[in-house]
């Protein structure tokens, strides 16, 4: 009898023929994943068993494999022969001391002497007889046997499921560069993407010696947090001191933020396109706060020449976005009390429209290539 | 590299280490063994301890508790004498004593906190108005850690037995300790002491004690520290704050009026049209404390680093607005604007003129600079 993890994939059986390709990929994505930790990977119809495993590492590789987009649901199985007796001591090990039961037979085994309605109906007999706390209940069981006779001649035998990350597999859908500043919100717009199959990459904007080291780190954290799910990635770090410091000196005050949010894009796209991405992604919220209008939205996606912006969280609210960065794993780090660039040199009453004839007007005033060229030089790359 | 935030801890001294490094590899036994090579630690720490208490007292009125630092000793004594009908403070405490009276609020006893001066000592008028028959404990900082203000604790504490003579009185002695010149007098009931802001080395901290005087563990256990702060002492830690704490007190009027004459140095070479004096004159010359107007006080830390000189801004930054100023620089009513660029430099004996030039020349660029920025 051997401990098994079975893992069901979401969407992929929904693909024709590029099914192999997206089976392959989510296959190495579950390998990195569970890097380091001893395990073996079989794949089956429709499935893949993690087999081979230290029964102490049994936690860390559902807590890992629950980061794996593209798992539908997990359970832990007992691995047996198929053989009645064999299979009805799984059954034992798995019923629970007292309660109703029902007994679920899937038999792909054909071969097999019992049908699955022999089969259940002999195991759940079976265990009546050596446990009178337990019932039957085919309506409302509190718990159900679940026995899955594979064509190999094993059968495996679990009681629970538990719902995966869902989505599609890292890496299908091509490569994104996340803008991310250490708040709640990019992380989990992140996540988002990279849950529909996007390899994410990040790029942070830091304006030391206005801001601290500890934000940096608090944004290496939050990177680190983003590529458990998205096996890996890369993290962009530019300083845009100067360019704020160049704002404050020479346009209006109330144009801070847009004109920054305008550098920064021409910069990420740049950096996206340099490095292969085929979308910029950003955590920005429809109206969650002045710089986030339609109007500050229009401003800044005027100056990205050729890729899409994914904003993943334009329709949620504040509330639905902490309930995703807690359940990513993300929140605790997302609080931590450091500024980050934005709040530099923030202006008493920002502008909440800007028209986009005046920031342009207002940009005049910089030397825009000058500035992007500089920031670019201070481009510190770190891979996660 | 310039350090000048030896409030925030010193450079361990190294003869010292060396002297005590036979705790670490050598004699390292438990000092509450019963077999003769662990007795003989428990008569080193004896030794320290005594050592330690002269420093601070001419008789033997007083017994010392160690601990793991000056936090946990101002928490024992807070915990432990704080234990019924009110207790009062001042809004210059550290936090290890600010957070801790908090606590105690939330415990259900009364806390009640005295004003501060405009050079951040406590009025002595407002404390005394605070305190009456049920009050059980009166702490109030020696030598504030934020602008280097100094209370005359021997006076406060006569002053306020006068008033109620069975309150405890407990004094937060980390920046003063192996830094002023001063002798423990006999209203002072408890006295926080730290090693590491003199040498020492961080973990180490002691609570003096008026004998007799009985006030409940803080951690309970085997009993070491005649049960008053159980736990396996930190023998190495204790010896090296020994050494450590000798060898200031064995030069403590010199080195007082050497780090005099660098204070006044680097407040004289700073400009003055950029920076404000926060510290009163009378401060400890350990600290002098300054205010920029319209700078945020760490972006000129971060510089200052950038250029090989390492100060502290005396402010907890954070991003709510609440909580971004000082809440100590405040309450000596200055304003938001001068809160917001708040540094301290605070100095060792071991620093010298010209690194006090140096920092006097590289501040004065550096917020010349910022300032015609920000302008």
């Amino acid at each position: 009898m051997e401990k098994v993890i079975i893992v069901r994939y979401s969407e992929i059986h929904l693909k024709g023929k590029n099914r192999g390709y997206f089976e392959r990929v989510f296959g190495i994505n579950m390998e990195k994943s569970l890097k380091g930790l001893k395990h073996e990977i079989h794949r089956q119809s429709g499935r893949y068993l993690i087999e081979g495993f230290e029964e102490a590492d049994e936690d860390t590789i559902l807590e890992k494999l629950f980061k794996v987009f593209g798992i539908h649901s997990l359970s832990v199985a007992l691995k047996v022969r198929s053989d009645i007796d064999e299979i009805f001591n799984a059954a034992k090990e798995v019923c629970s001391n007292s309660g109703t039961f029902k007994v679920e037979t899937h038999r792909a085994d054909k071969t097999f002497p019992l049908n699955s309605m022999e089969i259940s109906s002999e195991i759940g007999g079976r265990l009546l007889s050596v446990n009178g706390n337990i019932k039957v209940d085919v309506h409302n069981p509190q718990f159900i046997i679940n026995i899955d006779v594979r064509e190999n001649g094993t059968t495996l035998v679990f009681n629970k499921f538990f719902k995966g990350a869902g989505g599609m597999p890292v890496g299908t859908s091509g490569r994104g560069l996340l803008l991310i500043s250490g708040g709640i919100d990019s992380p989990v717009a992140g996540h988002m993407i990279a849950k529909r199959g996007m390899s994410v990459d990040c790029i942070h904007f830091h304006s030391y010696p206005y801001t601290n080291l500890q934000a940096r780190d608090k944004v290496i954290e939050l990177a680190k947090v983003l590529s458990q799910y998205t096996c890996g990635t890369r993290l962009s770090i530019v300083s845009v001191t100067h360019i704020q410091e160049e704002i404050h000196k020479k346009c209006n005050g109330e144009y801070m933020v847009t004109i920054l949010r305008r550098f920064m894009m021409r910069i990420a796209e740049r950096i996206a396109l340099n490095t292969g991405a085929q979308a910029l992604i950003t955590g920005e919220s429809l109206g969650q706060v002045a710089s986030q209008t339609i109007e500050g939205m229009t401003s800044s996606n005027s100056v990205i020449e050729k890729l899409p912006v994914l904003r993943p969280l334009c329709g949620f609210d504040k509330d639905e976005i902490i309930e995703r960065s807690r359940a990513m794993g993300a929140y605790e780090i997302s609080i931590q009390p450091y500024e980050d660039c934005c709040t530099v040199f923030l202006p008493k009453h920002p502008v909440i429209k800007p028209a986009l004839g005046e920031v342009e007007v207002e940009e005049t005033k910089l030397d825009v290539e000058g500035l992007i060229s500089e920031a670019l030089n201070t481009l510190e790359v770190i891979r996660l | 590299m310039i350090y000048l935030d030896n409030a925030a801890t010193s450079k361990p001294d190294e003869e010292c280490l060396k002297r005590a490094e036979k705790f670490l590899y050598e004699a390292y036994y438990n000092p509450s063994a019963l077999y003769a090579e662990g007795y003989n630690i428990q008569i080193e720490l004896r030794e320290a301890r005594k050592n330690i208490l002269a420093l601070l007292t001419s008789g033997s009125n007083y017994d010392l508790i160690f601990t793991s630092c000056g936090t946990e000793a101002d928490n024992q004594a807070i915990f432990g004498a704080g234990r019924r009908g009110n207790v009062v403070t001042t809004l210059g405490e550290h936090s290890a004593v600010f957070s801790a009276v908090n606590e105690l609020k939330r415990r259900g006893i009364e806390v009640r906190f005295a004003d501060l001066n405009g050079d951040g000592s406590v009025n002595v008028e407002s404390l005394l108005r605070l305190i009456d028959d049920k009050t059980s404990l009166v702490s109030v900082i020696h030598v504030g850690n934020e602008t280097g203000a100094v209370n005359d604790i021997a006076k406060i504490s006569a002053a306020v037995k006068a008033k109620n003579p069975y309150v405890c009185f407990h004094s937060d002695g980390v920046q003063a300790f192996g830094k002023i010149p001063f002798k423990l007098t006999k209203n002072i009931d408890l006295y926080s002491v730290s090693a590491h802001k003199i040498g020492g080395i961080k973990g180490v901290g002691a609570l003096i004690k008026r004998k007799n005087l009985i006030i409940s563990p803080h951690i309970y256990g085997g009993g070491q520290e005649h049960g008053e702060r159980s736990g396996t002492e930190n023998v190495f830690g204790i010896k090296d704050f020994e050494y450590a704490a000798v060898k200031r007190y064995s030069a403590i009027g010199k080195c007082f009026d050497s780090v005099r004459r660098l204070n006044d140095l680097l407040w004289d070479r700073l400009d003055k049209v950029n920076f404000k004096r926060i510290s009163p004159e009378n401060n400890s010359p350990y600290i002098l404390t300054v205010g920029v107007d319209g700078l945020r006080g760490e972006t000129i830390l971060h510089e200052a680093d950038d250029n090989g000189v390492i100060i502290g801004t005396g402010s907890a930054c954070a991003s709510n607005e609440k909580k971004r100023y000082s809440r100590v620089i405040l309450a000596c009513g200055i304003s938001e604007t001068t809160a917001d660029g708040i540094l301290r430099f605070s100095f060792s004996p071991e620093n010298t003129e010209k690194e006090i030039e140096f920092t006097a020349e590289t501040l004065n660029k550096i917020v010349g600079k910022r300032k015609k920025l920000m302008a």
